[in-house]
């Protein structure tokens, strides 16, 4: 089993954010490597959203991070902000309009379009099935890979969060070939990029709403991540494959530790899905699928 | 005269609008449409459209077309629309008319020269609740409007195609200052000083507080202060960072207070009126913009919103980019 800790922030101050990473790293006793060079972390960008959606990581709370493993390690540490185009967001335009153009000036740190960044190509086996993916080298040379994910429903795999976010560091900007294998796409990319830490912005959360539910959580195992925040939302984590295969692949446990705050008290206040949900946004997928429907017309 | 024969050129997130709309119609048939995406044509012929190309120069060639709607980017609306006019065909152009006041007035003056009609595609103004608020001020229900608020906030075109599920890519020229003619100002803004105009007549003074939250070289959002020469100061708000749509006029005169807004459409009740092949509520001041206008070609009477009146939004639109303060 993993640790896994749940920290409450109260107010999104830049000293509150802090305490708080530097709390939950301490809870499930992770200690930062004090000589390091090349540090990667991948926020979660979703479109063009800004971070008070839910939908996509707040670079404040990104900022708080550098904070946090500048101090901890050095301030000379070289971090790389890495995202990569997808089917419909480039990074040119999610950098700026996200406001990680402005955080990256300000900490001097460097984003990376892994889209853009040379890479080896390397294969990984998922259920017999073979998958090649373009490693990038700026993920490759990291000494330490930090993934920063969000708390989101999501159509193809239930939820997304820690396994699902590592898919953004694929840089095929044509994501949407890989949906009808996502989940083990999602595992096969988590196999040939390992992350050593997942620290979740939960200060604001999508669910079925944007909630301000002030949650910091954090753990080596991205499974577990997973597996607890599937449970916040009010889902078995076990009715999720690409968290079930995960696990059978051996990059994690769906059994976690909870440290810190009661994850009671964040799952009662998460805005979780209803029946009624749950029937519209099948009935609309049904309807955009059979043709029936153009869901830009919506 | 028989049936108005109608082109429709551009199928992007308006153009599929009139797509579904000029379908419906009693006095005119859509018999060609032309787009450069080849899944968007092939949607027109799935809908019974069987010219289709994907270059419009090609439909223009159509001695039987009457009319064309032009839902084409900013930038392309004077090649297009002067091309359209040197045809013969009847214009229905997308707002802005053109990117500067330069380019419309070059549309509007070879619309003249071809002596065809030219209208500003400006649906609002054919919204129930915004045309009943007009006839309280002509009745002079509501006395003399002293303030006006104007707002038109909403996603925008950056955020408007991403349903949650189905990512639509954003059109890059829509990054391009150069092809947009601005921001928000433009884009929304031209809606409401149309409005605006409309209700309380000509701009005497406009000046813009203009907002760059996502640090773009154009504006994300606008707030206008414009004197009219009515006497009416209206503040005109537009912004294009919110998921949720906001269209809302509320006016404050005399005798009495009077708000009127367009209805944000709601998912649920679009999806069945789309299902039932029904114009969804959101779009029906579309579809009879595009009725007035073929009316117009029918009875030989001149549209509206005109050209002209498309160009004097420009001119306000131009003189508030001028009058700039930015937003800190």
């Amino acid at each position: 089993m993993s640790s896994t800790s749940f920290v409450k922030v109260d107010r999104k101050t830049h000293n509150q954010l802090r305490q708080a990473i530097v709390k939950s790293l301490n809870l499930i006793q992770y200690r930062l490597p004090s000589e390091l060079g090349n540090v990667v972390i991948k926020p979660n960008m979703c479109y063009y959203w800004d971070h008070s959606t839910g939908l996509t990581t707040d670079p404040e709370f990104v900022s708080a991070l550098i904070d946090v493993l500048r101090n901890q390690i050095s301030q000379d540490l070289n971090i790389s902000i890495v995202e990569s185009d997808a089917s419909a967001m480039k990074c040119k335009h999610s950098f700026k309009l996200l406001g990680y153009e402005r955080m990256a000036e300000k900490c001097d740190v460097r984003l990376v379009n892994l889209s853009e960044d040379k890479g080896e190509k390397v294969e990984v086996w998922i259920n017999k099935q073979c998958f090649s993916f373009i490693l990038p080298q700026t993920v490759r040379n990291a000494d330490l890979r930090i993934n920063v994910p969000k708390i989101k429903y999501a159509t193809h795999t239930k939820i997304s969060c820690a396994l699902k976010n590592i898919f953004g560091c694929n840089p095929n900007p044509a994501k949407f070939k890989y949906h009808s294998i996502l989940d083990e796409t999602i595992v096969a990319l988590n196999k040939i990029m390992k992350f050593d830490l997942h620290i979740l912005d939960g200060i604001i959360v999508a669910g079925t709403r944007p909630h301000r539910l002030g949650l910091v959580m954090t753990s080596q195992d991205p499974v577990a991540l997973d597996a607890a925040v599937a449970k916040l939302t009010g889902i078995n984590p076990k009715s999720i494959r690409h968290i079930t295969l995960a696990h059978k692949e051996r990059l994690g446990n769906i059994s976690f530790i909870p440290k810190g705050d009661s994850p009671k008290i964040f799952g009662n206040r998460f805005p979780r899905k209803k029946l009624k949900d749950k029937v519209l946004s099948s009935a609309y997928r049904l309807a955009i699928w059979t043709g029936l429907l153009d869901a830009e017309m919506l | 005269m028989n049936k108005i024969r109608l082109g429709l050129i551009g199928l992007g997130y308006i153009g599929k609008i009139h797509l579904r709309n000029c379908l419906k119609l009693d006095f005119a048939t859509l018999i060609a449409v032309s787009d450069i995406s080849k899944k968007a044509l092939n949607l027109a012929k799935k809908m019974g459209i069987k010219e289709v190309y994907n270059d419009y120069k090609m439909l223009l060639k159509d001695d039987s077309i009457d009319a064309v709607i032009i839902a084409l980017p900013n930038h392309l609306h004077l090649p297009c629309a002067k091309e359209a006019a040197e045809a013969g065909k009847h214009i229905l152009l997308e707002k802005p008319l053109a990117t500067n006041v330069t380019e419309g007035k070059e549309i509007i003056s070879t619309a003249k020269k071809n002596n065809i009609k030219l209208m500003v595609g400006y649906p609002f103004r054919f919204s129930p609740s915004f045309k009943a608020l007009k006839d309280k001020i002509e009745n002079g229900e509501i006395g003399e409007v002293q303030i006006a608020y104007a707002t038109d906030v909403g996603s925008g075109p950056i955020f408007h195609r991403a349903e949650r599920d189905i990512p639509r890519p954003v059109p890059e020229w829509w990054f391009k200052k150069e092809l947009t003619g601005g921001g928000a100002l433009i884009d929304l803004g031209s809606h409401m000083i149309n409005l605006t105009r409309w209700y309380f007549g000509e701009v005497n003074k406009i000046k813009a507080y203009l907002g760059y939250k996502f640090d773009f070289n154009f504006e994300d959002h606008a707030i206008c202060f414009a004197n009219f020469t009515s006497g009416t100061t209206a503040i005109i708000n537009v912004g294009w960072f919110s998921q949720e749509t906001v269209l809302e006029i509320e006016l404050f005169g005399t005798v009495a207070h009077a708000h009127a807004h367009h209805s944000a459409p709601s998912k649920i009740v679009t999806a069945i009126q789309l299902i039932l092949k029904q114009i969804p509520k959101f779009y029906l001041p579309h579809f009879a913009e595009v009725s007035h206008f073929v009316q117009c070609i029918k009875s030989d009477t001149p549209p509206s919103p005109s050209g002209e009146d498309g160009l004097r939004d420009l001119e306000t639109i131009e003189q508030a980019y001028k009058n700039r303060t930015y937003v800190d």
